[in-house]
């Protein structure tokens, strides 16, 4: 598994991409909200599906979030290993 | 020893505690497949193995104890013992979906810290296997340090060790924890020490006010005073302002840890428990989602299923209707063959049958809408129509979370505002209330059917065409709810923007009987109000439409031999009705709505049916039953269609009926709706203004269509 460094929002992500949350943006309350439900520093997430808004697998659960909050969410891709 | 013992029952949203609640306690509360079915605490109990009562809580699910929304609050302020009028619980049931396990464990292990006697409910076992992901429940509760006990809620003979465990006299207390740094620890400990408590002599500060401290501690600095006050902080709210400075000096990304340190933990623990999951493999719901989701495809699903809905409510249940109505019938035939003539007579046909019969033959269209609802709870589809509608939603300043409540008034506007307890933003949630009722509600399904049958009599117009104007009135509502939704976000709450963040929870097959039992319970209270509320309002509408008596109604009895006498007889029941109290109050109000095409007499329909709309039915069946002759029975919408002016031009001309439908889509009647609003909204303002502005736009709306139509040369 080789790893890219640099960082993008998870609202230019890919569908079917493997990432892993690297810094949140947004107010405080935003991030907390965030963190709890898994998008959490370091937490690998699945980008399922990508058509304005999203579909993540976090934490063994689907999550659906809008394309505004996927941008203060950026992640670092892995490739993925088929 | 068999003293009672007192469990709240916690867990994330969609877990399945309603549905082990209503197992263990025989109770029928609501459940359905999506998050947020549940948002107040409900009590309840079963009768445990040593002949001890064991009481339950059921709370809304919650994803942690800073609680964003309504509804996890009321769990957090349970647990905590914040509120007045819950005492705290001395023991916590937790039900875990053990297919979601890391998800569910993040809450699970905050409540696990408040360290009371917790037992853990390890549940949707069968579909955690399914996925071939065997939890070790030996391991878990060892890490975890409580009883784990492997259910399934939806099989009640999988329970018993459950309830034994329920039943025991000790539980262990976890000693869970997040192995936080120790400057965080200093930091929570600080607060706590000054934390005001009865107590005085404990040392160590306990772990209730160790998890307020941590509460206090992260929450959002604007959150941070009302919190304090909720939680009786008293000075704690100092040290905790000054030990957040003292932490952004020496652990810049403390917010992060906090979090993430309980996340890592669970991920090792999950890792130990169940094995490494397998992230990549695609679920039959995800392939389900690639076409309910798409932007094309699911909408054209939404609409479809929509339609179907709307339709099958029109045209498959005209049958039984007319089985119901013939059995009315009937039954009124058969009381006035038993029965001597008079006025007890009269009051049983005219009155109670008359107004009752009306309202019960639309049960079965309320039965299929509540399937159709049914369907939509329990397989899932609910989130991903909130997920659809979300991009419609944001075009209003809402999110598609509102969308569900809305949904869910098209059943009743009531459980569709304890719905709105599920949306973070409090003034999304205000407009999501004040623009719900505005959902063409269950109760306004008989108005519709019975003027749209009115507006195209016989059967010169196909069934399926009355079916989409129907679908056309929910639309309407709809859209209204949507452009008020624009207006009151626009001009009352401007430049504001909410997040859109919603668990897909995994597609389930229906569960039948669930549904049926839904449907059996929406029946029986559907049935329980005619036979209270629309009995009462009948009796009173009787009496008020028959008295005073005028001075000539005692010839009744001649009227069946001559065609001439039978004909002076009806006119002189029309001069009884219009000197009555009731005709006094239609005419009262006739100028009023005269402008809207509407008679004195719809005026009394539209009095009457403040109470609840549907009584708009019953009221018209009994002014009209009064009015006529009751040797030939005919449905109502044929009696509608013979209706006369004074000047001898017809009352309901199609003009007339689609102005009373635009009415009855837009105005607000119904009182329980308007006591909920009160009490969700905590103020009297809201109500009125939901109650003005509602009845405004639907007044203006019928006026508009109305004289527009006339001046277009429509009658
Ligand atoms: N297969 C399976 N399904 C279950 C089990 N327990 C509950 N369910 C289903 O899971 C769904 C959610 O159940 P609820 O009881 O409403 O969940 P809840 O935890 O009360 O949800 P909220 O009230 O939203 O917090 C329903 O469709 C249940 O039929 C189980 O053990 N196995
Ligand atoms: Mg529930």
């Amino acid at each position: 598994m080789n790893s890219d460094v640099s960082l993008t929002p998870l609202s230019e992500a890919r569908a079917g991409s493997l990432l892993s949350v690297e810094r949140l943006e947004g107010n405080e309350a935003v991030c907390r909200r965030l963190r709890e439900v898994g998008f959490c520093e370091k937490a690998e997430i699945l980008l399922l599906s990508h058509r304005g808004q999203l579909i993540c697998q976090v934490c063994g659960t689907r999550l659906a979030l809008s394309q505004q909050l996927a941008k203060k969410i950026w992640v670092k891709s892995h490739q993925l290993s088929s | 020893m068999n003293r009672s013992k007192y469990y709240a029952v916690v867990g994330n949203p969609n877990s399945g505690k309603t549905t082990l609640f209503n197992a263990l306690t025989g109770l029928r509360q609501k459940v359905g497949n999506y998050p947020g079915v549940t948002v107040e605490k409900k009590a309840g109990f079963f009768i445990g193995q040593h002949g001890e009562k064991i009481e339950l809580l059921d709370l809304p699910g919650s994803y942690s104890l800073s609680a964003h929304a309504p509804d996890e609050r009321v769990t957090r302020d349970v647990l905590l013992g914040l509120r007045n009028d819950t005492p705290r619980p001395e023991r916590i049931l937790c039900v875990i979906d053990a297919s979601h396990l890391e998800r569910n464990l993040y809450f699970i292990t905050q409540v696990l810290e408040l360290g009371l006697p917790t037992i853990v409910a390890l549940n949707m076992v069968d579909l955690a296997q399914a996925q071939g992901r065997r939890v070790n429940v030996e391991k878990l509760s060892q890490e975890l340090g409580v009883p784990v006990i492997p259910s399934q809620a939806t099989r009640k003979e999988t329970l018993l060790p459950l309830k034994l465990a329920l039943s025991r006299a000790e539980i262990e207390r976890s000693s869970w924890s997040p192995q936080l740094p120790a400057t965080l620890l200093r930091a929570i400990d600080g607060i706590a020490a000054i934390w005001p408590h009865h107590e005085e002599h404990s040392l160590e500060p306990d772990p209730l006010l160790r998890m307020k401290s941590l509460l206090l501690l992260a929450a959002p600095a604007e959150d941070m005073m009302l919190l304090a006050e909720e939680m009786n902080a008293g000075k704690a709210l100092n040290i905790a302002l000054a030990q957040r400075m003292m932490l952004d000096r020496d652990l810049p990304s403390w917010r992060e840890v906090l979090v993430a340190r309980r996340y890592e933990r669970i991920t090792t623990l999950c890792q130990a428990v169940q094995g490494e999951g397998k992230m990549t493999s695609y679920s039959t719901t995800h392939y389900l989602d690639e076409i309910l989701t798409h932007p094309c495809w699911g909408w054209l699903a939404f609409l479809g299923i929509m339609g179907l809905m709307f339709l099958s409510i029109f045209v498959i249940a005209s049958y039984p209707m007319s089985w119901i109505e013939t059995l009315f019938e009937l039954s009124s035939d058969f009381i006035k063959e038993l029965m001597p003539s008079g006025d007890l007579r009269d009051l049983f046909v005219d009155g109670i049958l008359a107004g009752i019969g009306g309202v019960v033959t639309f049960l079965p269209q309320i039965l299929i809408l509540f399937f159709f609802i049914g369907l939509l709870e329990e397989t899932g589809y609910m989130a991903r129509a909130a997920f659809l509608m979300d991009r419609v939603m944001n075009k209003v300043g809402l999110h598609g979370k509102s969308f569900i409540p809305l949904l869910s008034s098209y059943a009743c506007a009531i459980p569709g505002i304890m719905a709105t307890r599920t949306i973070e933003n409090s003034n999304d949630r205000l407009v999501t209330i004040l623009v719900a009722p505005l959902m063409s509600c269950s109760a306004r399904l008989p108005v519709y059917t019975l003027m749209i049958t009115a507006l195209f009599p016989g059967n010169s117009i196909s069934i399926w065409f009355k079916g989409t104007i129907m679908m056309g009135l929910y639309l309407l509502g709809t859209l209204a709810a949507l452009a008020f939704a624009w207006l009151f976000k626009t001009t009352m709450f401007p430049g504001e923007h909410s997040i859109f963040l919603m668990e897909l929870p995994p597609y389930r097959m229906p569960s039948m009987s669930h549904i049926l039992l839904q449907m059996i319970q929406r029946a029986s209270l559907f049935l329980k109000r005619a036979g209270t509320v629309i009995l009462g309002i009948s009796i009173l509408l009787w009496f008020l439409v028959s008295f005073p008596k005028s001075s000539s109604s005692s010839s009744r009895e001649s009227s069946k031999s001559h065609f001439y006498e039978e004909v002076t007889v009806t006119s002189q029941k029309a001069d009884q009705l219009e000197h009555s109290y009731a005709g006094y109050l239609g005419h009262l109000i006739e100028p009023i709505i005269a402008p809207l095409g509407f008679d004195w007499k719809i005026g009394i329909g539209l009095i009457a049916a403040q109470a609840a709309r549907e009584v708009f039915i019953s009221t018209l069946a009994i002014i009209y039953h009064v009015q006529h002759d009751e040797e030939n029975p005919s449905s109502l919408s044929t009696t509608l269609l013979k209706e006369t002016r004074s000047t001898g031009a017809p009352v309901y001309t199609p003009l007339t009926c689609l102005s009373i439908l635009i009415f009855f889509v837009l105005s607000m009647q119904c009182m329980s709706t308007l006591a909920v609003v009160r009490r969700e909204t905590n103020s009297l303002r809201w109500p009125l203004f939901q109650f003005c502005y509602m009845s405004g736009a639907a007044y203006l709306a019928s006026l508009l269509v109305y004289q527009g139509g006339m001046l277009l040369g429509f009658h």
